[in-house]
């Protein structure tokens, strides 16, 4: 006989209706499981079902049991509230393990439904009752989750419905507390939008951390800085710092250079005066200061040994003690003081960036003879794209073998030009001041400069102390104070500013805003700015003062200075500053409106905030202000920045606006958010904008894309060398409009910036946002008004280099394996001389010397090299480097040349890099340590300053030979004077 | 036998002496018992499981609930009807391949579509009669609903009053009382639309009532909205609830203007 199937529920629901209770139950145990196939017929009785759960006749039981039914057939139409709220009645009789869509679909709901619960009561502050039925089916399933080991989905789960209790049960019961701990780091940085809230899940997360038998100090001390507890973190490197261990040292140094990558200058600060000076001691602890003392005796003095002086007194000083453990102790206190304050890792860079230099100066050349004489843009952006393209290299040959032509500079060129010195030496703390001595103010001489190059001067001291200002902040302010020039005082605002980013001194922010209430247009723009500066991410109360004046004063240009800075306050605060969002964006001022989507941009900087995105693209297509609308589509890559792969889509539209501000706008946030990831879709949405109708929507398609290129090789997407020739094209034709011009020049500036040795990156390695970067491009970003402010651009440059460092802090020899072809992420090749103009010795022809001789001068300058390591030590002489530094400079230049000569053999599928080598980000991936090597990484990091421990302590160490120069700086070049 | 089972016949033929006395009362203490008694057969619909008893199981269960339906007419239970059908239906439906057909099968379906055409649910009506073969159509108690419904349908209510005589079973009789009844709910309705107002005589002979007492006590009752002047029946009432509707002007005018805005700001 044939299975028999119902073909109806009719039966059952009529028995519903029947008086006795056991042919009810009868009835509901069948339905319920019907249900599946038959309810569309059980909906039209829901009714009934539903005043059977509510009868209060009923047992337990039966009640569950209707509100079962009822759950399910309002699942199968769609009614997931309702269908949830009686699931919720149903009690017991939900199972949350069965496999079934009902339970999954609902499941999420309830998920959903106690997560936008608990985050309401957490935002209104007013207690939220929570439906404890719903709060225990959460319970349910996240306990069940933490059983069947599903560790991510349970954190997950948890960090929304911000059950940080079934967080830390999450965490502490998975089998690798190490990786779910750093997959919830993640998680709270990419998904947790509220910042208070992420705080919470990181506190949580240290404390989870430091329950651990071997606490992962590296992590904690990342996520202590998120919470911007420097005390957890000064004592932890204290305790690793006074253990025996050697790799314990290392590792507090590696946690030194982690923290300095992320910029955060007040916080770094604060720890290194946290760290508790040795014990017998007492004196030192005024340590922390004679950098300050000295070179505020500078100011006076002058003299390029001065700060090395004071170190070497403060060395001194604190070796002193007799207990050698305390000795131990002090000697690695200095080191990791060294670090914390950025200069060890500035030298390094510095270091590096010099040795490696690869930058072309036959494009300069090229640029600079094809430039007009008399236009004036075009000189200056050929001074600028130089100066951009040396940032931090401090190679000026160009400059003094163009003295000439450079002197063409007048007025505000001059100021640029001077201040391009400040880029080009940019993170050269302890000559900056001699570098720029002959361009200084000259106090009480009544020195024959122009003040426009006086005011440069200072600027450019700003851009070489950026965010390490320490030593500098005095003279800066003394300059500020002494003077009554405007253009003078535009300089020293922006210097003074960038010396002291984010420190929020209150005496400096007082004397800063004295010169505002001058109500000098010139000068009152950079003092909002440099108060901006001043103030970042403080998102103090000044903001509402420095927004006063800007409604009071009667100068478009103090004005937007002003509105930038209030945007600069609110860095990172998020929804604290939408109070100030709100005000700025319903002003009447459109350049107070535009300030409100630099402060959108910057309050939700690398969110990707969905409230913010929202907003902006509202103004981007509503505002009557052109500026407004460029501003606001600009801001979203500033949002975005965290999510490269979203901006071109998001701006796609906008791109095509019949706007060109808007279009314009497009342009410069994918450059902004995309920068240095070569990212196919950017460059395809930036490619036809590079032939825009519209001048400057062209200038700024260019700068966006050489943005979105920086160091990516033209072997591996080939349109990096079809925009070279574009450029090339635009600069040489005669007939192109100064704007897109001016843009070329400057994309070829950035393209290959800093030597071709760094790249534009707004996150750190740990994720965390570079604060001086993405303040960099902010305010690179106003160059629409004002051109200096183009050197801004050279504080979102960041090396990409693999600097190894062993216990001394110097680079020992090491090598390690790029997994790839090397043609993929080499150098571009230089540029050759057309043979149509005649030959002139370039500096780039010291490349081309025999590979041989290149053996020789390298295996000599090994040996040479090897030598110094034993007398390597604070007494040699920084005279010797003179005559050291020529040769160094041959021997780097080959070193970094021997791929090249290998063109003809068939390409190899991997490339061995020595320490310290140019890395670049795409390569990042391919990097691979030696497994017999010396010397083992404390952190496998593919990039970036890294620990190296010594694995064979008793072998003499050999020194890499550019690492040698560390310790002499190159000399100072000569200084010129401009001849007119 | 399985105890449970010969408990159930037993009770069954309790139940049925008790229908032959007429003892209604005492029928649904015992059919109430019943029904609890037959959830635990696991062979009845809507498990259907093959068990040893199926069969018998089945046929007790399908004669109980016929029964039961019959019991509901004869104490002239509408909704008990409405019930116990359902639960029966199953039996003829799906249990047709196990079991032998009833013999009750056309009468109690020819009841249900007589209930059907009383409660004025038409469209349940028909889908009932798609449900039925060819063969049970010919059926006289089938046939006799579908031509009342055939009757009903054209108008021809004098027709349907006369097949009162002809009923095939005596059950038929207490449904085709209540047709009478559905008749003049209809001719009402049909007044109400045609005429404007109607003298009382004519409306008495209309609605097949034999006195102005009855006439006025039905409008009273069913149609409060009629009224009653000078005689005569007014049905003007009913026919005011039509209002001309308002062109909401001004949303319009926002809604334009909104448009022109967005259109300006089109990107």
């Amino acid at each position: 006989m044939a299975t028999t199937l119902v073909s109806s529920a009719g039966g059952m629901l009529a028995m519903l209706n029947e008086s006795h209770l056991s042919l009810k139950l009868h009835a509901l145990s069948n339905l319920n499981n019907l249900v599946d196939t038959f309810w569309p017929e059980i909906s039209t009785s829901v009714p009934l079902i539903e005043s059977l759960y509510e009868d209060e006749e009923f047992d337990q039981h039966q009640r569950q049991l209707a509100a079962l039914l009822v759950s399910k057939v309002f699942y199968y139409l769609g009614e997931l509230n309702d269908s949830l709220s009686y699931a919720l009645g149903a009690g017991p009789l939900f199972n949350v393990s069965e496999d079934s869509d009902y339970v999954h679909t609902l499941l999420a709901k309830a998920i959903d439904e106690y997560a936008s619960l608990k985050t309401k009561a957490a935002e209104s502050s007013e207690s939220v009752t929570v439906d404890p039925r719903l709060e225990a089916i959460v319970e349910r399933m996240l306990d069940k989750c933490i059983v069947d080991g599903k560790y991510q989905q349970a954190m997950g789960t948890a960090i929304e419905c911000r059950r940080l209790d079934k967080l830390e049960e999450a965490i502490t019961r998975s089998d690798n507390i190490q990786g779910t701990l750093s997959y919830c780091i993640y998680v709270s940085h990419s998904f947790v939008n509220l910042r208070e809230y992420r705080q919470e899940v990181l506190r949580l997360l240290v404390k989870v951390y430091q329950k651990l038998p071997s606490p992962d100090y590296l992590s904690i001390c990342q996520c202590l800085m998120f919470l911007d507890e420097p005390e957890g973190v000064a004592s932890i490197l204290e305790k690793l710092l006074r253990s025996e261990n050697k790799d314990d040292a290392l590792l507090a140094f590696q946690i030194a250079f982690d923290l300095v990558e992320n910029e955060h200058q007040a916080f770094l600060l604060n720890v290194r005066d946290r760290l508790a000076p040795p014990k017998s001691q007492s004196s030192t602890s005024t340590q922390a200061k004679p950098n300050d003392i000295g070179s505020e005796q500078n100011a006076t003095a002058s003299g390029p040994d001065d700060i090395q002086m004071t170190e070497g007194d403060s060395a001194s000083v604190v070796s002193v003690p007799e207990d050698p453990s305390e000795t131990l102790y002090a000697e690695r206190l200095t080191k990791i003081k060294g670090i914390l304050s950025g200069e060890t890792s500035i030298q390094l860079t510095l270091q590096f960036l010099y040795s490696h230099n690869k930058s072309d100066l036959l494009i300069l050349k090229t640029i600079k003879q094809s430039v007009e004489m008399r236009n004036s843009v075009c000189h200056s952006a050929t001074i600028y794209a130089n100066a951009i393209m040396h940032a931090g290299t401090t190679v000026d040959t160009f400059l003094r073998e163009n003295l000439d032509w450079l002197s063409r500079a007048t007025n505000w060129a001059k100021f640029s030009a001077t201040a391009g010195l400040g880029v080009i030496h940019r993170g050269h703390l302890q000559q900056g001041r001699s570098l720029m001595a002959p361009y200084l103010p000259q106090g009480g001489t009544g020195g024959g400069g122009s003040p426009y190059s006086e005011g440069g001067a200072l600027y450019a001291l700003g851009l070489i102390h950026a965010n390490h200002g320490e030593g500098i902040k005095q003279f800066l302010r003394d300059s500020l104070r002494s003077t009554s020039v405007e253009v003078i005082q535009h300089g020293a605002c922006l210097g003074l500013g960038l010396a002291s980013l984010g420190t929020a001194d209150e005496d400096i922010y007082e004397e800063i805003k004295n010169v505002l209430y001058t109500d000098s247009a010139v000068a009152g723009e950079a003092a909002g700015i440099s108060m901006g500066l001043l103030m970042v991410g403080t998102g103090s109360d000044k903001a509402n003062e420095m927004l006063t004046y800007a409604h009071e004063t009667q100068h478009e240009k103090i004005i937007r200075g002003l509105a930038l800075g209030i945007a600069l306050t609110v860095y990172g605060r998020e929804e604290e500053a939408d109070t100030l969002i709100e005000q700025m964006t319903r002003d009447q001022d459109p350049i107070l409106r535009y300030g409100g989507m630099y402060a959108l941009a910057l309050a939700y900087r690398g969110t990707a905030n969905n409230k913010a995105i929202r907003q902006l693209l509202h103004f981007a297509v509503s505002d009557v202000s052109d500026d407004v609308r460029r501003t606001a589509v600009l801001a979203l890559g500033f949002v975005l920045y965290s999510d490269p792969e979203q901006t071109p889509r998001i701006v796609s539209l906008l791109s095509e606006s019949y706007n060109p501000h808007v279009r314009y706008g497009a342009a410069l946030a994918v450059g902004i958010s995309c920068a240095g990831t070569g990212l196919s879709e950017a460059i395809s949405l930036l490619e036809p904008l590079t032939s825009d109708v519209v001048d400057f929507v062209r200038q700024g398609a260019l700068i966006a894309m050489a943005m979105v290129m920086v160091q990516i090789s033209e072997a591996s997407d080939s349109r990096v060398g079809t925009f070279r020739r574009q450029l090339e094209k635009i600069i040489l034709d005669k007939h192109e409009d100064t704007m897109s011009k001016m843009g070329a020049i400057l994309a070829s500036g950035i393209l290959d910036a800093g030597g071709r040795n760094v790249t534009i990156r707004l996150l750190s390695k740990t994720k965390h946002d570079k604060i001086t970067a993405v303040v960099g491009l902010a305010v690179f970003s106003q160059f629409w008004y004002w051109y200096p402010l183009i050197y801004f651009i050279s504080l979102a440059f960041s090396p990409t280099a693999f600097i190894g460092l062993n216990y001394d802090l110097k680079s020992p020899k090491f090598e390690f394996l790029s997994h790839a072809k090397p043609s993929l992420f080499e150098y571009p090749k230089p540029t050759t001389v057309p043979t149509t103009t005649s030959a002139v010795k370039l500096p780039t022809a010291v490349l081309s010397t025999s590979a041989k001789a290149k053996a020789r001068a390298k295996k000599a300058e090994e040996q040479k090299a090897n030598a110094e390591i034993s007398s390597e030590s604070a007494s040699v002489a920084s005279g010797t480097g003179k005559g050291k530094s020529s040769s160094e400079k041959d021997g780097d230049a080959m070193q970094v040349d021997s791929p090249v000569d290998k063109k003809s053999e068939p390409e190899p599928s991997f490339e061995i890099l020595t320490n310290p080598a140019r890395v670049v980000p795409a390569q990042e991936k391919f990097i691979k340590f030696m497994q017999d090597s010396r010397y083992v990484p404390v952190k496998l990091a593919p990039s970036g300053f890294v620990l190296l421990k010594d694995l064979r302590p008793s072998e003499p160490e050999q020194s890499s030979a550019s690492a040698m120069a560390v310790d002499e700086e190159p000399q100072p070049p000569q200084p010129f004077e401009y001849t007119s | 036998m399985d105890p449970k089972l010969t408990e159930v016949s037993q009770l069954f033929e309790r139940f049925k002496a008790a229908f032959l006395r007429k003892d209604y009362d005492t029928c649904s203490n015992l059919l109430s018992q019943l029904k609890v008694k037959l959830t635990e057969f696991r062979s009845l619909p809507p498990l259907f499981e093959d068990t040893p008893n199926a069969v018998r199981e089945l046929t007790i269960a399908r004669d109980i609930y016929e029964h039961a339906v019959v019991l509901s007419v004869k104490i002239e239970d509408q909704d008990a009807f409405e019930r116990d059908f359902f639960q029966l239906k199953p039996y003829y439906t799906d249990a047709c391949n196990k079991l032998p057909p009833s013999p009750q099968e056309y009468p109690i379906l020819g009841l249900n579509l007589l209930r059907l055409l009383v409660q004025n649910r038409i469209a349940e009506f028909h889908t009932e009669l798609e449900l039925l073969s060819s063969a049970a159509l010919e059926n006289p108690c089938i046939k006799h609903a579908v031509e009342l419904e055939q009757s009903f349908m054209e108008g021809a209510y004098n027709r349907v009053l006369s097949a009162r005589q002809t009923v095939p079973h005596d059950t038929y009789v207490y449904f085709m009382d209540l047709l009478a009844k559905t008749v003049r709910d209809e001719i009402a309705g049909c007044s109400e639309k045609a005429y404007d107002y109607l003298s009382m005589n004519d409306a008495k002979q209309m609605l097949m009532f034999t006195s102005d007492k009855e006439l006025s006590e039905y409008i009273k009752e069913d149609h409060p909205e009629w009224e009653i002047k000078n005689s005569c029946v007014f049905f003007q009432k009913a026919k005011e609830s039509a209002p001309c509707k308002e062109i909401p002007s001004l949303q319009l005018i926002n809604q334009t203007l909104s448009y022109a805005r967005e259109l300006e700001r089109i990107v």
